[in-house]
C-alpha cells in the first residue's frame, strides 16, 4: 500500500529518491561543464529539461499514494491512447473513442475499489475481465449506427488501442495495490528507462549490425544486447526494491526489462513507420508524444506483474 | 488484402501551445466537453448575476453560415452573444478576438480557444489576412462569426465608427449579418476593471440583413459599414 506517511517512511522510496535526485544533479553537472568548454549540448538540453519536469512529476504522483498512482497511470494510459487514435485517425471517430477513454477509467476504477469478495484493495478479477467486456462493447458500436463502410479497421485500431495502451499499462497502477509497491513501480520506470538509454549507448559505441531495419534502422544487434547485459545487472544492485525476491529471480526481472522494454519500443516503431509518422505528439519537449517515452513500460509491466503473482501473489 | 489507409491529425507535431493559438483549432473531445460545461455555467452566471434578458432570438438564422455584429463595450459583449447562441452551435461559432490581447500568453490562449472558441485576429499587422482566415471558416456551413466592427472597446459609451474589414468581409462572403446590441455592458465591465460589477444587461438581436445585391467595390464596402453602424444604433435606442 501507498500513501504519504508510508512514503516517508519508506526506505525504498527515500532510496530511489536519492538515486534520481544524484543522477539528474551529476547529469546536470556533466552538461553545465560541457557547456562551459563549448560543447554544442543544446538538443540534448532540451531532453534534459523534459526530464527535469518529468521526474518531479512521477516521484510527486508516487509520493501522494496509491490513489494518486492509479489516477496518473490512468491518465497517462488516456493521453497515450489519445495520441494513438490521433495518428491513426481513429480521432475522428468520437464513439470509439470515447468508448475506449471509458473503458480506460474502468481500468482505474477496477484497480481503485475493493475486491467485493476478497476484501483486498483493487478488484482482480474485475480488471483481468474488463478486455472482454470493453471489446465486446467496441464491436458492437457499427451495429448501433448501423454502419459497415470501414468498420472493421476502426473497430480494430479501438480493439488494439484499448488492450495496448490502455489494458497492458494500466497494470502499472494495479501494482499500486501491493506490498512492495514502491519497490516495484519505481524499479520498473526507473529500469525501463535505464535500458531504453543503455540500448542507444551501446548501440552508438559498438553498433553494427541491424536489429530490424524495416521496423527501426537506428537499432542495432550490439545495442539490444548490451541493453539486455544492462538490465540483468540492475536488479541486483536495486535488491533492496523487493528483499523477497530469490537470485534466480532477479535474473527472470533483468531479463523482462532488458527484453520486454525493446519490444514495447519496436511495436511503437513500426507503428509509427507503418502511419508515416515521426513522433506520436509534441507534448513533452525534447521527448516527442507521451507515447514515445512510455513505449517501453508497456510490454514490461504485465509481464512483470503476472510472473510477480505467479511467483509472491501480489497482495 | 487491400491495405488501410491512415489519416493522421494534421496538427500531430504541434505543442499544447501551438494546438491552442493556431488556427483552425481540430476538434477535441476534451475541449469540446470543457467548453460546452463552460457555456452551462456562463449561461447560469448571466441570468444569475447580470440579469441578462435576450430579445429578438428569433432573428437567429436557424441554418447556414452568418456573421454577428455588436457593439463593443467591455469583455461581457461577446459571453452574452456565445449565451445568445444555441448550445449546439457553440462550437461552431467563433467570436473573433484581438491575438495581441488574447492569445498573449498561454493561459490566456487556453481560456480564449477552449473557452471562448475564439478566433485570433491579427488586428495590427495582418488585418487582411485574418479577414481571409475568417471568409474561409464562414465557407464552412453552419459556422458562425461573431465580430466587432469598432475594433477595440469603447471608453466613453459613444459607439465608434465601424472599420472597413465587416464591409469586405459581408461582400467577400455574400452571407447575412445579424446586428445586435448590448446595453450595460459598460457599466458592468468597463475597460481597465478586473472583474465584472452585478449590473444589468439586456442583449436586443436584429433582423439578419442581406447584401447580395451589392458589388464588391470600396463604395458598397462603405455603404454596408455605414448602414450596419445605423442598425446597431437603432437597436441601441430601442434597447435603452
Amino acid at each position: 500500500m501507498m500513501t504519504i506517511d508510508l512514503a516517508l517512511q519508506s526506505d525504498i522510496y527515500l532510496n530511489y529518491l536519492a538515486i534520481v535526485g544524484g543522477v539528474l544533479g551529476f547529469a546536470g553537472m556533466v552538461l553545465g561543464v560541457m557547456t562551459i568548454f563549448g560543447k554544442d549540448v543544446s538538443s540534448i538540453w532540451r531532453t534534459y529539461r523534459g526530464w527535469l519536469i518529468m521526474i518531479p512529476l512521477v516521484m510527486g504522483t508516487i509520493f501522494l499514494g496509491r490513489t494518486a498512482v492509479i489516477v496518473g497511470v490512468a491518465l497517462l494510459a488516456i493521453f497515450g491512447f489519445k495520441e494513438f487514435a490521433r495518428a491513426t485517425g481513429l480521432y475522428d471517430d468520437w464513439w470509439l473513442t470515447g468508448l475506449v477513454y471509458l473503458g480506460i477509467i474502468a481500468l482505474a476504477v477496477a484497480s481503485f475499489v475493493t475486491d467485493p469478495r476478497l476484501g483486498y484493495p483493487g478488484w482482480y478479477g474485475l480488471f483481468m475481465s474488463l478486455p472482454a467486456y470493453v471489446a465486446g462493447a467496441i464491436l458492437l458500436i457499427p451495429i448501433l449506427r448501423n454502419r459497415a463502410k470501414g468498420q472493421l479497421q476502426q473497430v480494430a485500431l479501438a480493439v488494439v488501442g484499448f488492450i495496448y495502451f490502455g489494458w497492458m499499462f494500466s497494470h502499472l497502477g494495479f501494482l499500486a495495490n501491493t506490498k512492495y509497491a514502491y519497490g516495484y513501480i519505481l524499479y520498473l520506470v526507473l529500469a525501463v528507462e535505464i535500458n531504453d538509454i543503455a540500448a542507444f549507448t551501446c548501440g552508438k559505441l559498438f553498433g553494427k549490425r541491424k536489429l530490424r531495419e524495416n521496423i527501426s534502422p537506428n537499432k542495432t544487434i550490439e545495442g539490444s544486447i548490451g541493453a539486455i547485459c544492462v538490465s540483468l545487472i540492475i536488479p541486483w544492485l536495486l535488491w533492496f526494491s523487493f528483499p523477497h525476491f530469490e537470485p534466480w529471480h532477479l535474473v527472470l526481472t533483468g531479463l523482462i526489462v532488458g527484453v520486454g522494454g525493446q519490444l514495447g519500443d519496436l511495436v511503437i516503431s513500426y507503428i509509427k513507420r507503418d502511419i508515416g509518422i515521426k513522433d506520436m505528439g509534441a507534448v513533452i519537449e525534447g521527448h516527442g508524444g507521451i507515447l514515445d517515452r512510455v513505449d517501453s513500460m508497456i510490454f514490461v509491466v504485465p509481464i512483470f506483474f503476472h510472473v510477480v503473482r505467479w511467483v509472491h501473489g501480489i497482495r | 488484402m487491400t491495405e488501410w489507409e491512415y489519416h493522421p491529425a494534421p496538427d500531430i507535431d504541434e505543442t499544447m501551445a501551438e494546438h491552442l493559438r493556431n488556427f483552425p483549432r481540430q476538434p477535441y473531445m476534451f475541449m469540446y466537453a470543457l467548453r460546452s460545461m463552460a457555456a452551462l455555467l456562463l449561461r447560469g452566471w448571466m441570468r444569475l448575476y447580470h440579469r441578462l434578458r435576450i430579445d429578438g432570438r428569433e432573428h437567429l438564422p436557424a441554418s447556414g453560415s452568418f456573421i454577428l455584429v455588436c457593439n463593443h463595450t467591455s469583455h461581457l459583449d461577446t459571453l452574452c452573444m456565445l449565451c445568445a447562441m444555441p448550445l449546439n452551435k457553440i462550437h461552431r461559432t467563433f467570436p473573433a478576438a484581438a491575438a495581441d490581447y488574447f492569445f498573449s500568453s498561454l493561459p490566456r490562449s487556453a481560456v480564449s480557444a477552449i473557452l471562448i472558441n475564439a478566433l485570433p485576429f491579427d488586428r495590427q499587422v495582418n488585418g487582411a489576412e485574418s479577414l481571409t482566415v475568417c471568409s474561409h471558416l464562414l465557407n464552412t456551413e453552419g459556422n458562425v462569426l461573431i465580430i466587432f466592427p469598432e475594433g477595440t472597446r469603447t471608453t466613453t459609451g459613444e459607439m465608434q465608427r465601424f472599420r472597413s474589414g465587416i464591409g469586405r468581409l459581408v461582400v467577400a462572403t455574400r452571407l447575412p449579418v445579424v446586428p445586435c446590441y448590448l446595453d450595460g455592458g459598460l457599466k458592468a465591465w468597463p475597460k481597465g476593471k478586473l472583474w465584472p460589477r452585478p449590473y444589468r444587461l439586456h442583449l436586443r438581436i436584429g433582423a439578419p440583413v442581406s447584401y447580395e445585391q451589392l458589388d464588391e467595390s470600396s463604395e458598397s464596402v462603405r455603404k454596408i459599414c455605414h448602414d450596419l453602424q445605423s442598425r446597431v444604433a437603432e437597436l441601441g435606442e430601442i434597447a435603452q
